[in-house]
């Protein structure tokens, strides 16, 4: 009979004990899961959450994601919004101050990130001229994403535009007379 | 108690008339304008605008010399198609025809080479001058970066939209039009249009490109048309080629309807208030 009360203590103890492990330690297994809703500002406050934990590998999706969220309410300020969480992800030492600088110059300026370099254009861009203007045309539809869906700024996308085409005329003549030379 | 400013220009007790001028004077070029952040780009100097007139005028010269015979040409061209001559290579009447078609062309052919080296000189120094410019400029002078930041010029908004030409692209207007309208942009220009200019110069410089094409096109094709008229050749219908000449001679120097789309659409109004990111580039 004792044999069986100290089995039965034991068996209460081991469950107890193992509960308040479970209690102390919680799961992880659910919290990288990019927020859902469609509150930007709590969406951000549960992203800074998550990725200052365990969950910055997944940065890229949680970007997405709250772009996705910005999409179902755009506004001029929701610009604001983005460049404070990226400069965020800088100083929590997810991201180079170069990668915040280039996501946000990608998404929300007029000027293109693909088309830099400290070289001048005849040895560096005319090489490669289509490749570039490829590039600025895959990040004008990120632009478009940015300034319009997102920030709901026609006017800095259709300067964006503008200068896509310009560029194209003004490398097509330039990288001429650089071969021309 | 304030401080009596020390730059209070309307202040009588502290600089004097003379030096108040001089210190606006100072204040003037000391403050950095917009045009001052971009930097000026040498496109056109006087040569460069000298022989944008000259091939402008060049131009006008070959385009009244051609007009009426490319008309007939058309003319002709259309009667062929309405009496169905196509089909009835054995009819007298539209023999006749062809024969008219293919003196027409070769009339064309003969006002061209009277008026093609004059052309091909004026395009051709055109074109080098130009080229010197942009490779100088644009191609050795600037990094990408400062390219877009020269093509963006500083400029936002309603500056941007009403100092910006509306182009029209390459093939809009007559040849002679196009070169008088940029003439006028050019010379009417400031310092302060590089963005602009950047663009101009290299629509003419690709319209010089073009325009070299097809005369050296047009010349192999007088070449060709002389080698048949030696070897006694009649021409007994218009071919591809020889219509691929006159709708070429046809687009460049009267212009293509088709073709009558700006390059681009002019800039919406930017707001100057807008948001300014610390992380903008």
């Amino acid at each position: 009979m004792n044999s069986t009360k100290v089995l039965i203590t034991a068996a209460l103890f081991a469950t107890v004990s193992f509960t308040a492990g479970c209690d102390t330690q919680p799961v992880k297994a659910n919290a990288c899961i990019p927020p859902q809703g469609h509150d930007l500002d709590v969406a951000v406050s549960q992203s800074k959450s998550d990725l200052s934990d365990v969950c910055s590998f997944q940065f890229d999706a949680y970007l997405g994601r709250l772009m996705n969220i910005a999409e179902s309410d755009p506004k001029p300020a929701n610009k604001e919004k983005f460049s404070e969480f990226l400069l965020w992800s800088n100083q929590a030492g997810l991201l180079s101050k170069q990668q915040a600088k280039s996501i946000y110059n990608r998404y929300f300026n007029v000027k293109y990130v693909s088309l830099m370099g400290d070289y001048n254009n005849c040895s560096l861009t005319c090489p490669k001229q289509q490749e570039v203007l490829a590039n600025m045309e895959r990040e004008l539809l990120d632009k478009e994403r940015g300034l319009v869906k997102i920030s709901r700024d026609t006017g800095s996308y259709q300067r964006a535009d503008r200068l896509l085409q310009e560029t194209e005329l003004v490398l097509e003549a330039t990288c001429t007379a650089c071969s021309a030379n | 108690m304030s401080t009596p400013s020390k730059f209070n220009l309307s202040d009588s007790t502290g600089l004097q008339p003379f030096s108040a001028l001089v210190l606006a004077w100072m204040l003037l070029f000391a403050i950095p304008t917009q045009a001052a952040n971009t930097p000026t780009l040498k496109l056109f100097p006087t040569t460069v605008l000298e022989d944008i007139r000259h091939t402008g005028s060049v131009a006008k010269e070959m385009e009244s010399g051609l007009q009426e015979v490319i008309s007939r040409l058309d003319q002709q061209q259309q009667l062929i198609i309405d009496s169905k001559c196509e089909e009835a290579d054995d009819d007298p009447g539209c023999a006749q025809l062809n024969k008219q078609l293919g003196a027409t062309y070769l009339e064309m052919l003969n006002i061209m080479e009277s008026n093609l080296p004059t052309m091909e000189q004026a395009v051709e120094t055109t074109r080098k001058s130009l080229a010197k410019r942009l490779r100088k400029e644009l191609g050795n002078g600037m990094t990408p970066w400062s390219l877009q930041e020269n093509l963006l010029g500083g400029q936002s908004g309603k500056q941007a939209s009403q100092t910006r030409p509306n182009l029209r692209g390459r093939s809009g207007m007559r040849l002679s039009d196009r070169f008088s309208q940029y003439y006028k942009l050019v010379s009417n220009s400031s310092s302060s249009q590089g963005s602009s200019m950047a663009v101009i110069a290299s629509d003419i410089y690709l319209d010089m490109e073009e325009t070299s094409d097809l005369i050296a096109r047009t010349r192999q094709e007088i070449s060709r048309a002389t080698l048949m008229g030696q070897l006694n050749q009649s021409f007994g219908t218009i071919t591809p080629e020889m219509l691929e000449v006159v709708n070429g001679v046809k687009g460049i120097l009267f212009g293509d309807p088709e073709s009558e789309m700006p390059l681009a659409a002019p800039p919406t109004t930017a707001d100057s208030t807008a948001y300014q990111s610390p992380l903008s580039l």
